[in-house]
């Protein structure tokens, strides 16, 4: 009875966990652009986090080694230190776009300017940080999060035109969009959904809550169930803003805009409760985001990290993140748009995927780390095609962003 | 483990057959994570440092090895600055290396384990620095979270 609740507990909060200000912001981008016709990728993305994340999960429950660790040791300090670079800058970018995303619902539901919330909320993600027991901060934010669902409630009640909205679903690019366009949204929503951080973060919480071989098939269904419901989130985020923005010629840019199709559908307490999911989804995501800045340097540098120890006792890995909060205190208190920074932010994730996708399924095919754990033949099969696609996504985005003008 | 590449020309010697596990140093060692005793991360292993074997002359740097010199032995873990000589080049002067003697060294697998506590190292000295002059004045630094 114990297990099952705890596996019951775990799918909803990777459900709750899944969304974050990037999947946020970027469905409902697309939703208000591109209709349903991209919703494609947000199952391509599941899937792929869903494999991404069991083999870092499995190695670090295997071998007790976080990816960072293993990205040193495989790489070496020269190409170890390009790719802790490009995926540090990338996640410090996204935890300012985060505690962006907190100040910006918190201003929604208070309408105090957001930048005098920003503070407020990096002290708060500090505190949780500081002394918050990990199993509670992810429990509760993970659940707190699951409020989202009114996203899917709201489509509901909008009583869309369900055979419309199905025929929309078709990959096709529209009539006022051009080719580029389409795919460079279709990285975006692709790294929205495939985020790095959340791998970085899922094998270090693997460590810092001592997971062996055998808690691996809890683990493993809190994935294969708890992503895929989460990636329905993000379609009915994408399908209220193909429901209400896109006939209405509203195209995103403000956190208002993404949940005005709640306003719409579920009035006052849609929005209330959207509000209130959209600070657990953002301040969730923070943590994991800071936390996961934390966890590259010490692993990379070999100190000592994780929040089963005392601050004290893992010193460096604390005054790294405390650094971190502050840098990206600095950059929002430039007054840059929270919401650009997470649109630019879910792009670059999506270049830096390779740095950290190819390491890890390299060590999950390495018996001296995993025994008699390493890959089977069918994982490596879908893992091998993602990493062509993950590859080919890369390789694109940054040359579709210059084309586009970042999908003017 | 590797030997040093001879600064003269002609043939090296057959490598003379060891016994017990064969570690490769750019394999098993260099990058892998140190835990001390009580499996508290301590560093990464930057670098190696190799010396005479115990009661033999050591060969100064730049000179030619003669032959039938003893193979070197390795005598230190290496870390802090070193990891920057090793990605951008150059030779930090010996007097600078942060060492963790190989006597220390308890155990090779999937990571380095030492037989001694961190806390006396030197090449923990930086953790203890921030801890002590930071950390550990901030309110709540000391507790134990769980």
């Amino acid at each position: 009875m114990k297990r099952l609740l705890g596996v019951a507990l775990g799918i909803l909060t990777a459900i709750g966990g899944f969304v974050d200000i990037g999947d946020l912001v970027t469905n409902a981008v697309v939703g208000s652009r591109f209709g349903l016709s991209l919703i494609w990728v947000v199952a391509v993305g599941v899937v792929g986090i869903c494999v991404f994340a069991n083999m870092s999960g499995r190695v670090a429950a295997a071998s007790g080694r976080a990816t960072f660790e293993v990205i040193r040791e495989r790489l070496g300090p020269r190409a170890g230190l390009a790719n802790l670079s490009a995926s540090f800058l990338i996640n410090l970018m996204t935890v300012t776009a985060e505690i962006g995303g907190i100040a910006l619902a918190l201003q929604l539901a208070s309408s105090v300017n957001y930048l005098l919330w920003i503070p407020l909320a990096a002290v708060a993600v500090w505190l949780v940080i500081w002394r918050v027991k990990f199993s509670i901060m992810e429990n509760v934010t993970g659940l707190l999060g699951l409020t989202l669902i009114v996203f899917a409630v709201a489509l509901f009640l909008l009583k869309p035109d369900w055979g419309n909205l199905a025929s929309q679903a078709i990959p096709a690019v529209p009539a006022e969009e051009t080719g580029a366009t389409y795919w460079y949204f279709a990285i975006a929503l692709f790294g929205a959904a495939m985020t790095p951080y959340e791998v970085f973060f899922f094998s270090s919480g693997a460590v810092e809550e001592g997971w062996k071989i055998k808690d691996l098939i809890q683990s493993r269904i809190n994935v294969l169930v708890g992503f895929p419901l989460g990636g329905l989130l993000s379609v009915a985020i994408a399908g209220c803003a193909a429901v209400v923005l896109l006939p209405a010629g509203i195209s995103v840019t403000s956190l208002s805009q993404v949940i005005l199709p709640v306003a719409e559908g579920a009035g006052k307490l849609g929005l209330a409760v959207v509000l209130l999911g959209i600070v657990a989804a953002t301040f969730g995501a923070a943590l994991e985001t800071t936390l996961s800045s934390g966890y590259t340097l010490a692993q990379f540098f070999g100190w000592s990290w994780g929040k089963f120890r005392a601050p004290a006792q893992a010193a460096r890995f604390h005054l790294a993140m405390i650094i971190c909060l502050l840098v990206g205190l600095g950059v929002l208190a430039t007054g840059v748009d929270p919401v650009l920074v997470t649109e630019y932010s879910v792009v670059f994730s999506a270049v830096a995927l390779p740095l950290t996708y190819l390491p890890i399924l390299i060590v999950a095919n390495d018996p001296q780390y995993m025994g008699r754990h390493v890959n089977g033949r069918g994982v490596n099969v879908v893992a091998m095609i993602y990493l062509v696609v993950i590859l080919v996504a890369s390789l694109a985005a940054i040359p579709l962003m210059i084309v586009t003008g970042a999908g003017a | 483990m590797k030997t040093p590449r001879p600064l003269g020309p002609g043939p090296l010697a057959p490598v003379p057959p060891v016994a017990g596990q064969t570690l490769d140093a750019q394999l098993h060692l260099l990058d892998r994570q140190v835990l001390d005793s009580d499996g508290v991360p301590v560093t990464t292993v930057d670098d190696l440092e190799l010396g005479a074997p115990e009661g033999e002359p050591e060969t100064p740097m730049g000179t030619v090895i003669p032959p039938g010199t003893p193979a070197p032995v390795l005598t230190a873990l290496l870390t802090g600055p070193v990891l920057g000589t090793r990605i951008f080049g150059g030779r930090p002067p010996s007097s600078r290396l942060i060492r963790v003697p190989w006597t220390d060294v308890a155990d090779v697998g999937v990571v380095v384990r030492l037989g001694v506590s961190g806390q006396g190292l030197d090449a923990d000295w930086v953790e203890r620095w921030i801890r002590d002059k930071i950390i550990a004045r901030i309110p709540g630094g000391r507790r134990d979270p769980r």
